[in-house]
Protein backbone atom coordinates (compact mmCIF):
# COMPACT_ATOMS: atom_id res chain seq x y z
CA UNK A 1 0.00 0.00 0.00
CA UNK A 2 1.27 3.76 -0.86
CA UNK A 3 1.57 5.63 2.00
CA UNK A 4 2.86 9.12 1.69
CA UNK A 5 3.34 11.74 4.68
CA UNK A 6 2.56 15.42 4.26
CA UNK A 7 3.84 18.29 7.19
CA UNK A 8 2.47 21.19 7.82
CA UNK A 9 4.06 24.49 9.25
CA UNK A 10 2.54 27.92 9.45
CA UNK A 11 1.20 30.21 11.65
CA UNK A 12 -2.03 31.58 12.34
CA UNK A 13 -1.10 34.84 13.68
CA UNK A 14 0.98 37.51 14.05
CA UNK A 15 4.28 36.25 14.83
CA UNK A 16 4.49 38.63 17.60
CA UNK A 17 1.12 37.56 19.13
CA UNK A 18 1.34 33.63 18.58
CA UNK A 19 3.15 31.60 21.67
CA UNK A 20 4.62 28.56 19.68
CA UNK A 21 7.41 30.56 17.93
CA UNK A 22 11.04 31.62 19.48
CA UNK A 23 12.32 34.86 18.07
CA UNK A 24 9.85 34.61 15.21
CA UNK A 25 10.39 30.91 14.24
CA UNK A 26 8.30 28.02 14.89
CA UNK A 27 9.03 25.66 17.95
CA UNK A 28 8.95 23.09 15.24
CA UNK A 29 12.04 24.38 13.22
CA UNK A 30 14.23 25.15 16.02
CA UNK A 31 16.82 22.14 16.23
CA UNK A 32 16.36 20.60 19.68
CA UNK A 33 19.30 18.00 20.33
CA UNK A 34 20.18 17.97 17.02
CA UNK A 35 17.18 17.89 14.97
CA UNK A 36 13.96 20.04 14.76
CA UNK A 37 10.66 18.40 15.45
CA UNK A 38 9.49 18.33 11.86
CA UNK A 39 12.99 16.42 10.85
CA UNK A 40 11.84 14.20 13.37
CA UNK A 41 8.84 13.95 12.24
CA UNK A 42 10.14 12.98 8.70
CA UNK A 43 12.35 10.67 10.27
CA UNK A 44 9.43 8.97 12.04
CA UNK A 45 7.44 8.34 9.24
CA UNK A 46 9.70 6.71 7.05
CA UNK A 47 10.59 4.32 10.05
CA UNK A 48 6.95 3.44 9.61
CA UNK A 49 7.50 2.99 5.80
CA UNK A 50 5.75 5.97 5.08
CA UNK A 51 7.29 7.99 2.05
CA UNK A 52 8.23 10.20 0.50
CA UNK A 53 7.49 12.79 2.46
CA UNK A 54 6.70 16.04 1.48
CA UNK A 55 6.42 19.36 3.97
CA UNK A 56 5.23 22.64 3.43
CA UNK A 57 6.52 25.35 5.31
CA UNK A 58 5.41 28.87 5.47
CA UNK A 59 8.20 31.62 4.36
CA UNK A 60 8.88 33.60 7.81
CA UNK A 61 9.74 36.77 6.15
CA UNK A 62 11.71 37.87 9.39
CA UNK A 63 14.00 34.63 10.18
CA UNK A 64 15.14 32.57 6.41
CA UNK A 65 13.47 29.32 7.31
CA UNK A 66 15.84 27.12 4.68
CA UNK A 67 18.82 27.87 6.77
CA UNK A 68 16.68 26.71 9.62
CA UNK A 69 15.25 23.55 8.31
CA UNK A 70 18.13 22.46 6.36
CA UNK A 71 16.49 19.31 3.78
CA UNK A 72 17.12 16.02 4.48
CA UNK A 73 16.90 13.36 2.37
CA UNK A 74 13.58 11.67 1.62
CA UNK A 75 11.55 14.74 2.74
CA UNK A 76 11.08 17.20 0.00
CA UNK A 77 10.17 21.11 0.90
CA UNK A 78 8.18 23.95 -0.02
CA UNK A 79 8.24 27.14 0.96
CA UNK A 80 4.94 29.76 0.33
CA UNK A 81 3.52 32.14 1.45
CA UNK A 82 1.18 32.80 4.20
CA UNK A 83 -1.97 33.96 1.96
CA UNK A 84 -0.88 30.86 -0.32
CA UNK A 85 -0.30 28.62 2.58
CA UNK A 86 -3.45 26.06 2.16
CA UNK A 87 -3.56 26.55 -1.50
CA UNK A 88 -0.06 25.39 -1.44
CA UNK A 89 -1.25 22.46 1.20
CA UNK A 90 -3.82 20.80 -0.96
CA UNK A 91 -2.20 21.41 -4.34
CA UNK A 92 0.36 19.17 -2.66
CA UNK A 93 -1.96 16.68 -1.18
CA UNK A 94 -3.62 16.61 -5.16
CA UNK A 95 -0.02 15.90 -6.45
CA UNK A 96 0.89 12.99 -4.08
CA UNK A 97 -2.88 11.42 -4.94
CA UNK A 98 -2.10 11.93 -8.55
CA UNK A 99 1.15 9.91 -8.17
CA UNK A 100 -0.14 7.25 -6.65
CA UNK A 101 -1.16 7.52 -3.14
CA UNK A 102 -3.58 5.76 -1.22
CA UNK A 103 -3.12 6.92 2.25
CA UNK A 104 -1.81 10.34 2.98
CA UNK A 105 -0.93 10.94 6.79
CA UNK A 106 -1.06 14.48 7.27
CA UNK A 107 0.19 16.30 10.13
CA UNK A 108 0.41 19.86 11.22
CA UNK A 109 3.39 21.16 13.53
CA UNK A 110 2.38 22.17 16.32
CA UNK A 111 2.64 19.35 18.72
CA UNK A 112 5.35 16.80 18.54
CA UNK A 113 3.70 12.84 19.07
CA UNK A 114 5.29 9.49 18.60
CA UNK A 115 2.20 7.62 17.30
CA UNK A 116 2.45 4.18 15.90
CA UNK A 117 1.25 5.52 12.44
CA UNK A 118 1.08 1.14 11.23
CA UNK A 119 -1.32 1.11 13.98
CA UNK A 120 -2.91 4.63 12.79
CA UNK A 121 -3.40 3.36 9.53
CA UNK A 122 -5.00 0.11 10.33
CA UNK A 123 -7.84 1.39 12.35
CA UNK A 124 -8.42 3.65 9.78
CA UNK A 125 -8.67 0.85 7.14
CA UNK A 126 -10.88 -1.29 9.88
CA UNK A 127 -13.25 1.66 10.70
CA UNK A 128 -13.13 1.91 6.70
CA UNK A 129 -12.72 5.93 7.35
CA UNK A 130 -12.76 8.36 4.54
CA UNK A 131 -10.77 10.35 7.20
CA UNK A 132 -9.29 9.45 10.90
CA UNK A 133 -7.85 12.19 13.64
CA UNK A 134 -5.13 11.42 16.37
CA UNK A 135 -6.38 12.82 20.08
CA UNK A 136 -4.49 13.25 23.13
CA UNK A 137 -6.51 12.73 26.68
CA UNK A 138 -9.78 12.99 24.13
CA UNK A 139 -8.34 16.11 23.09
CA UNK A 140 -8.27 15.70 19.02
CA UNK A 141 -4.80 17.01 17.77
CA UNK A 142 -3.65 17.84 13.97
CA UNK A 143 -2.75 14.69 12.69
CA UNK A 144 -5.25 13.00 9.99
CA UNK A 145 -4.90 10.15 8.26
CA UNK A 146 -6.93 10.50 5.04
CA UNK A 147 -8.09 8.22 2.02
CA UNK A 148 -6.52 9.35 -0.72
CA UNK A 149 -9.43 8.56 -2.89
CA UNK A 150 -11.79 11.20 -0.54
CA UNK A 151 -10.47 14.49 -2.28
CA UNK A 152 -13.50 16.38 -1.30
CA UNK A 153 -13.30 15.60 2.14
CA UNK A 154 -9.76 16.51 2.70
CA UNK A 155 -10.23 19.73 0.39
CA UNK A 156 -12.90 20.85 3.10
CA UNK A 157 -10.02 20.17 5.54
CA UNK A 158 -7.74 22.52 4.14
CA UNK A 159 -10.41 25.18 3.39
CA UNK A 160 -11.41 25.10 7.16
CA UNK A 161 -7.24 25.05 8.29
CA UNK A 162 -7.96 21.84 9.85
CA UNK A 163 -10.66 23.14 12.14
CA UNK A 164 -13.71 21.12 10.31
CA UNK A 165 -14.09 17.45 8.13
CA UNK A 166 -17.21 17.51 6.32
CA UNK A 167 -17.81 13.95 7.10
CA UNK A 168 -17.06 12.42 10.91
CA UNK A 169 -13.76 11.80 11.85
CA UNK A 170 -13.45 8.58 14.46
CA UNK A 171 -10.77 9.71 16.59
CA UNK A 172 -7.54 7.58 17.45
CA UNK A 173 -5.93 7.95 20.99
CA UNK A 174 -2.24 8.33 21.00
CA UNK A 175 -0.64 6.26 23.24
CA UNK A 176 3.23 7.28 22.76
CA UNK A 177 5.31 10.07 23.72
CA UNK A 178 3.37 14.01 23.11
CA UNK A 179 4.56 17.21 23.57
CA UNK A 180 2.85 20.52 22.95
CA UNK A 181 5.25 22.42 21.85
CA UNK A 182 3.48 25.39 22.59
CA UNK A 183 6.64 27.95 24.31
CA UNK A 184 9.47 27.77 25.16
CA UNK A 185 9.29 25.41 28.65
CA UNK A 186 7.92 22.78 26.14
CA UNK A 187 11.01 23.37 23.91
CA UNK A 188 13.17 22.68 26.85
CA UNK A 189 10.91 19.62 28.11
CA UNK A 190 11.50 18.45 24.84
CA UNK A 191 15.08 18.81 25.38
CA UNK A 192 15.00 17.33 28.51
CA UNK A 193 12.67 14.25 27.44
CA UNK A 194 15.12 13.42 24.30
CA UNK A 195 17.84 13.81 26.75
CA UNK A 196 16.91 11.28 29.42
CA UNK A 197 15.45 8.97 26.61
CA UNK A 198 12.12 9.39 27.26
CA UNK A 199 11.41 9.70 23.81
CA UNK A 200 11.80 6.94 20.89
CA UNK A 201 13.44 9.81 18.93
CA UNK A 202 17.33 9.65 19.97
CA UNK A 203 19.62 12.83 20.11
CA UNK A 204 21.95 12.96 17.07
CA UNK A 205 25.28 12.22 16.85
CA UNK A 206 27.75 9.74 18.62
CA UNK A 207 27.33 8.86 22.63
CA UNK A 208 31.12 9.93 23.62
CA UNK A 209 30.38 8.21 27.24
CA UNK A 210 27.05 7.29 28.93
CA UNK A 211 24.71 10.40 28.25
CA UNK A 212 26.67 12.65 26.18
CA UNK A 213 26.23 12.76 22.81
CA UNK A 214 28.34 14.75 20.42
CA UNK A 215 27.85 15.75 17.02
CA UNK A 216 30.34 15.21 14.12
CA UNK A 217 32.86 18.68 13.99
CA UNK A 218 31.40 19.64 17.54
CA UNK A 219 34.88 21.04 19.03
CA UNK A 220 35.28 20.79 22.82
CA UNK A 221 38.44 22.25 24.18
CA UNK A 222 40.83 20.62 26.73
CA UNK A 223 39.70 21.94 30.21
CA UNK A 224 35.71 22.44 29.50
CA UNK A 225 33.36 19.99 31.36
CA UNK A 226 30.91 18.32 29.48
CA UNK A 227 28.44 16.17 32.59
CA UNK A 228 25.94 14.36 31.35
CA UNK A 229 22.95 14.03 30.19
CA UNK A 230 23.95 16.82 27.35
CA UNK A 231 24.40 17.29 23.97
CA UNK A 232 26.54 18.87 21.83
CA UNK A 233 25.83 19.76 18.21
CA UNK A 234 27.48 19.59 14.63
CA UNK A 235 30.24 22.62 14.53
CA UNK A 236 29.59 23.79 18.01
CA UNK A 237 32.08 25.00 20.37
CA UNK A 238 32.62 24.64 23.90
CA UNK A 239 35.57 26.45 24.86
CA UNK A 240 38.22 26.03 27.94
CA UNK A 241 36.84 26.45 31.11
CA UNK A 242 33.54 25.83 30.80
CA UNK A 243 30.69 23.48 32.27
CA UNK A 244 28.09 22.18 30.01
CA UNK A 245 25.78 20.34 33.01
CA UNK A 246 22.16 18.74 33.52
CA UNK A 247 19.99 18.00 30.41
CA UNK A 248 21.84 21.05 28.64
CA UNK A 249 21.41 20.81 24.79
CA UNK A 250 24.24 23.10 22.83
CA UNK A 251 22.93 22.58 19.11
CA UNK A 252 24.71 23.24 16.23
CA UNK A 253 27.42 26.19 15.19
CA UNK A 254 26.70 27.28 18.79
CA UNK A 255 29.76 29.02 20.82
CA UNK A 256 30.23 28.32 24.78
CA UNK A 257 33.05 31.09 25.82
CA UNK A 258 35.80 30.12 28.52
CA UNK A 259 33.94 30.11 32.10
CA UNK A 260 30.40 30.11 31.20
CA UNK A 261 27.92 28.01 32.78
CA UNK A 262 25.56 26.76 31.03
CA UNK A 263 22.84 24.75 33.19
CA UNK A 264 19.34 23.01 32.44
CA UNK A 265 19.40 25.19 29.56
CA UNK A 266 18.91 25.11 25.38
CA UNK A 267 21.34 26.95 23.28
CA UNK A 268 19.77 26.84 20.12
CA UNK A 269 21.38 26.94 16.69
CA UNK A 270 24.21 29.67 15.69
CA UNK A 271 24.26 31.21 18.83
CA UNK A 272 27.29 32.57 21.18
CA UNK A 273 27.31 33.24 24.86
CA UNK A 274 29.71 35.10 25.86
CA UNK A 275 32.61 34.88 28.66
CA UNK A 276 32.11 34.09 32.46
CA UNK A 277 28.35 34.03 32.00
CA UNK A 278 25.84 31.82 34.10
CA UNK A 279 22.83 30.23 31.75
CA UNK A 280 20.41 28.37 33.65
CA UNK A 281 17.27 27.40 33.26
CA UNK A 282 16.74 28.91 29.93
CA UNK A 283 16.35 28.69 26.24
CA UNK A 284 18.70 31.08 24.47
CA UNK A 285 19.55 32.08 20.86
CA UNK A 286 19.04 35.09 18.46
CA UNK A 287 19.55 37.45 20.87
CA UNK A 288 16.73 36.08 23.50
CA UNK A 289 16.68 34.61 26.90
CA UNK A 290 13.93 32.92 28.38
CA UNK A 291 14.45 32.18 31.42
CA UNK A 292 11.53 29.22 32.65
CA UNK A 293 12.44 29.91 36.68
CA UNK A 294 11.23 33.33 36.20
CA UNK A 295 8.80 32.92 33.46
CA UNK A 296 10.81 36.09 32.06
CA UNK A 297 11.72 36.70 28.37
CA UNK A 298 14.83 39.47 28.34
CA UNK A 299 15.82 40.62 24.60
CA UNK A 300 19.64 41.17 24.86
CA UNK A 301 21.22 43.82 22.22
CA UNK A 302 24.66 42.93 24.05
CA UNK A 303 27.30 41.29 21.77
CA UNK A 304 29.32 40.56 24.62
CA UNK A 305 26.58 38.66 26.49
CA UNK A 306 24.94 36.89 23.70
CA UNK A 307 24.55 37.13 20.42
CA UNK A 308 24.12 35.45 16.52
CA UNK A 309 27.01 34.07 14.81
CA UNK A 310 27.24 34.18 11.08
CA UNK A 311 25.67 31.30 9.51
CA UNK A 312 27.10 32.50 6.05
CA UNK A 313 30.49 30.76 5.10
CA UNK A 314 32.33 33.69 3.42
CA UNK A 315 32.39 35.72 6.60
CA UNK A 316 33.30 32.95 8.68
CA UNK A 317 35.78 31.73 5.89
CA UNK A 318 37.25 35.50 5.67
CA UNK A 319 37.29 35.42 9.76
CA UNK A 320 38.99 32.35 10.14
CA UNK A 321 41.83 33.26 7.27
CA UNK A 322 42.44 36.72 8.47
CA UNK A 323 43.30 34.89 12.37
CA UNK A 324 45.47 32.40 10.73
CA UNK A 325 47.45 34.89 8.54
CA UNK A 326 47.74 37.36 11.31
CA UNK A 327 48.64 34.53 13.93
CA UNK A 328 52.87 34.25 13.42
CA UNK A 329 53.07 38.21 12.97
CA UNK A 330 51.20 39.01 15.96
CA UNK A 331 53.51 36.33 18.22
CA UNK A 332 56.44 37.76 16.73
CA UNK A 333 56.05 41.31 17.55
CA UNK A 334 54.89 39.96 20.40
CA UNK A 335 57.88 38.28 21.60
CA UNK A 336 60.38 41.52 20.57
CA UNK A 337 58.34 44.43 21.59
CA UNK A 338 55.62 43.01 23.85
CA UNK A 339 56.03 43.49 27.57
CA UNK A 340 55.91 40.15 29.73
CA UNK A 341 52.80 39.42 31.11
CA UNK A 342 52.75 38.83 34.41
CA UNK A 343 50.85 36.68 36.00
CA UNK A 344 47.42 37.23 37.74
CA UNK A 345 47.73 37.55 41.84
CA UNK A 346 45.47 35.03 42.55
CA UNK A 347 43.61 36.93 45.72
CA UNK A 348 42.85 39.85 42.45
CA UNK A 349 41.36 36.79 40.20
CA UNK A 350 39.68 35.70 43.76
CA UNK A 351 37.47 39.10 43.70
CA UNK A 352 37.13 38.91 40.04
CA UNK A 353 33.10 38.75 38.26
CA UNK A 354 32.28 38.42 34.61
CA UNK A 355 34.85 38.91 32.38
CA UNK A 356 32.06 40.37 30.29
CA UNK A 357 31.84 43.54 32.58
CA UNK A 358 34.97 45.27 31.67
CA UNK A 359 36.53 47.23 34.30
CA UNK A 360 34.11 46.66 36.60
CA UNK A 361 35.07 43.37 37.13
CA UNK A 362 37.66 44.54 39.43
CA UNK A 363 34.80 45.15 42.10
CA UNK A 364 36.21 45.26 45.56
CA UNK A 365 33.27 42.59 46.83
CA UNK A 366 34.84 39.06 46.10
CA UNK A 367 32.67 37.37 43.44
CA UNK A 368 33.44 33.80 45.41
CA UNK A 369 33.72 34.65 48.76
CA UNK A 370 34.75 31.77 50.36
CA UNK A 371 35.92 33.75 53.49
CA UNK A 372 39.34 32.11 53.19
CA UNK A 373 39.98 34.33 50.36
CA UNK A 374 42.55 36.56 52.54
CA UNK A 375 43.27 34.30 55.43
CA UNK A 376 45.06 31.56 52.55
CA UNK A 377 45.55 33.88 49.43
CA UNK A 378 47.16 30.82 47.74
CA UNK A 379 43.98 29.35 48.05
CA UNK A 380 42.21 28.75 44.42
CA UNK A 381 38.20 28.49 44.60
CA UNK A 382 37.16 26.39 41.29
CA UNK A 383 33.20 26.85 41.15
CA UNK A 384 32.32 23.21 39.30
CA UNK A 385 28.50 23.65 38.56
CA UNK A 386 25.07 24.76 39.67
CA UNK A 387 26.11 26.31 43.10
CA UNK A 388 28.55 23.69 44.21
CA UNK B 1 15.89 56.48 69.00
CA UNK B 2 16.50 58.31 65.37
CA UNK B 3 19.19 55.98 64.12
CA UNK B 4 19.33 56.77 60.32
CA UNK B 5 19.12 60.94 59.76
CA UNK B 6 21.26 60.73 56.70
CA UNK B 7 18.88 61.20 53.37
CA UNK B 8 18.52 58.04 51.17
CA UNK B 9 18.55 59.05 47.78
CA UNK B 10 15.94 56.65 45.47
CA UNK B 11 16.71 56.49 41.45
CA UNK B 12 14.92 55.07 38.87
CA UNK B 13 16.58 53.47 36.39
CA UNK B 14 15.84 54.27 32.65
CA UNK B 15 14.06 51.57 30.00
CA UNK B 16 16.84 50.45 28.57
CA UNK B 17 20.49 50.78 29.74
CA UNK B 18 23.15 50.76 27.34
CA UNK B 19 26.65 52.05 27.77
CA UNK B 20 25.27 55.62 26.46
CA UNK B 21 22.54 55.41 29.09
CA UNK B 22 24.89 54.04 31.81
CA UNK B 23 26.98 56.54 31.12
CA UNK B 24 24.35 59.65 31.04
CA UNK B 25 22.92 57.99 34.62
CA UNK B 26 26.20 57.60 36.14
CA UNK B 27 26.17 61.43 35.13
CA UNK B 28 23.41 61.98 36.89
CA UNK B 29 23.81 60.04 39.97
CA UNK B 30 27.84 61.51 40.91
CA UNK B 31 26.68 64.43 43.03
CA UNK B 32 25.16 62.19 45.49
CA UNK B 33 27.77 59.31 45.50
CA UNK B 34 30.68 62.47 46.20
CA UNK B 35 28.72 62.93 49.43
CA UNK B 36 29.40 61.73 53.07
CA UNK B 37 28.54 57.86 53.55
CA UNK B 38 25.71 58.02 50.66
CA UNK B 39 22.96 55.62 50.95
CA UNK B 40 21.30 55.02 47.76
CA UNK B 41 18.41 53.27 46.30
CA UNK B 42 17.96 52.41 42.47
CA UNK B 43 14.82 51.31 41.62
CA UNK B 44 15.08 48.93 38.39
CA UNK B 45 11.12 48.00 37.74
CA UNK B 46 11.36 49.81 34.48
CA UNK B 47 14.26 48.43 32.88
CA UNK B 48 13.09 46.63 29.78
CA UNK B 49 16.64 46.24 28.55
CA UNK B 50 19.94 45.92 30.66
CA UNK B 51 23.63 45.29 28.80
CA UNK B 52 26.69 44.97 30.29
CA UNK B 53 27.68 47.95 30.28
CA UNK B 54 24.52 48.75 32.99
CA UNK B 55 25.73 46.19 35.32
CA UNK B 56 28.88 47.80 35.22
CA UNK B 57 27.54 50.97 36.02
CA UNK B 58 25.62 49.31 39.04
CA UNK B 59 29.18 47.74 40.26
CA UNK B 60 30.90 50.97 40.22
CA UNK B 61 28.14 52.74 41.45
CA UNK B 62 28.64 50.40 44.77
CA UNK B 63 32.42 50.62 44.51
CA UNK B 64 32.06 54.11 44.90
CA UNK B 65 29.47 54.12 47.68
CA UNK B 66 31.45 52.02 49.69
CA UNK B 67 34.46 53.58 49.23
CA UNK B 68 32.73 56.25 51.31
CA UNK B 69 31.38 54.04 53.91
CA UNK B 70 27.88 54.16 52.05
CA UNK B 71 25.86 51.83 50.24
CA UNK B 72 23.84 50.98 46.94
CA UNK B 73 20.80 48.80 46.93
CA UNK B 74 18.61 47.42 44.28
CA UNK B 75 14.47 47.46 44.54
CA UNK B 76 11.93 45.95 42.50
CA UNK B 77 13.99 44.35 39.72
CA UNK B 78 12.06 43.77 36.68
CA UNK B 79 12.29 40.18 35.24
CA UNK B 80 14.38 41.17 32.44
CA UNK B 81 16.64 42.91 34.52
CA UNK B 82 16.68 39.92 37.35
CA UNK B 83 17.93 37.54 34.07
CA UNK B 84 20.70 39.50 33.16
CA UNK B 85 22.01 40.23 36.57
CA UNK B 86 21.48 36.21 37.21
CA UNK B 87 23.62 35.84 33.71
CA UNK B 88 26.43 37.68 34.86
CA UNK B 89 26.58 36.53 38.10
CA UNK B 90 26.03 39.62 39.73
CA UNK B 91 22.79 39.12 41.63
CA UNK B 92 24.91 37.94 44.45
CA UNK B 93 26.68 40.83 44.98
CA UNK B 94 23.88 43.25 45.71
CA UNK B 95 21.00 43.56 48.16
CA UNK B 96 17.59 43.45 46.45
CA UNK B 97 14.70 44.49 47.87
CA UNK B 98 11.43 43.44 46.11
CA UNK B 99 10.12 47.32 46.73
CA UNK B 100 11.77 50.85 46.65
CA UNK B 101 10.31 51.89 50.21
CA UNK B 102 11.98 48.28 51.59
CA UNK B 103 14.78 49.28 50.28
CA UNK B 104 14.91 52.64 51.99
CA UNK B 105 13.48 50.83 54.89
CA UNK B 106 16.54 48.46 55.22
CA UNK B 107 18.88 51.17 55.54
CA UNK B 108 17.55 52.87 59.08
CA UNK B 109 17.30 49.20 59.81
CA UNK B 110 20.62 48.42 60.26
CA UNK B 111 23.43 50.55 61.81
CA UNK B 112 26.09 52.32 59.79
CA UNK B 113 29.42 50.43 60.22
CA UNK B 114 31.52 52.92 62.15
CA UNK B 115 28.78 52.79 65.00
CA UNK B 116 28.55 49.11 64.55
CA UNK B 117 31.93 48.82 65.29
CA UNK B 118 31.93 51.07 68.28
CA UNK B 119 28.85 49.47 69.78
CA UNK B 120 30.07 45.79 69.04
CA UNK B 121 33.21 46.42 70.74
CA UNK B 122 31.62 47.90 74.04
CA UNK B 123 29.19 45.27 74.33
CA UNK B 124 31.38 42.18 73.44
CA UNK B 125 32.75 40.97 77.34
CA UNK B 126 36.33 41.24 78.06
CA UNK B 127 38.08 37.57 78.13
CA UNK B 128 41.34 38.18 81.08
CA UNK B 129 43.75 35.32 80.32
CA UNK B 130 44.21 33.40 83.40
Amino acid sequence: MDIRGLVLINSEAEPETEPNRFGGVPLGLLDVAGKSALMRTAERLRTFGVGPVTAVIEDFSSVPARGIAPGEPGLTSTFTSRDRFWRTAENAFNELVQTGAEIVILIKIGAYQEMDFEKFVQLHLDNNSRVSQLSYEGQPLEVFCISASRRNDAASLFRTRLSKCRVDCPLVELDGYFNPLRNAGDLRDFAIDILSLRTETCPSGIQMKPGVWVAPGAHIEKGARVIAPAFIGSGARIRSGSVITRCTSVERHAQVDCGTVVENSSLLANCYLGAGLDLAHSVAGMGIIANLRRGATALISDYKLIRSTSQAVTPNFLSSARELVSFLPRQLWRGMFGSRVQQPDLNVTLHQTSPALGKAAGYEAPACNTGAADEFPNLVAVRTHGNQ
Amino acid sequence: MEINSRPVVVKRMPERVNARTAREFMQALRPFLVTDRPQLVLDLSQVVRLDAAGVEMLLSCMSAAHKRDGDLKLAAPSPQAYVVLELTRTERLFEIYDTSSDAVRSFSGFLPNTMRQQLLHKRTPTISAA
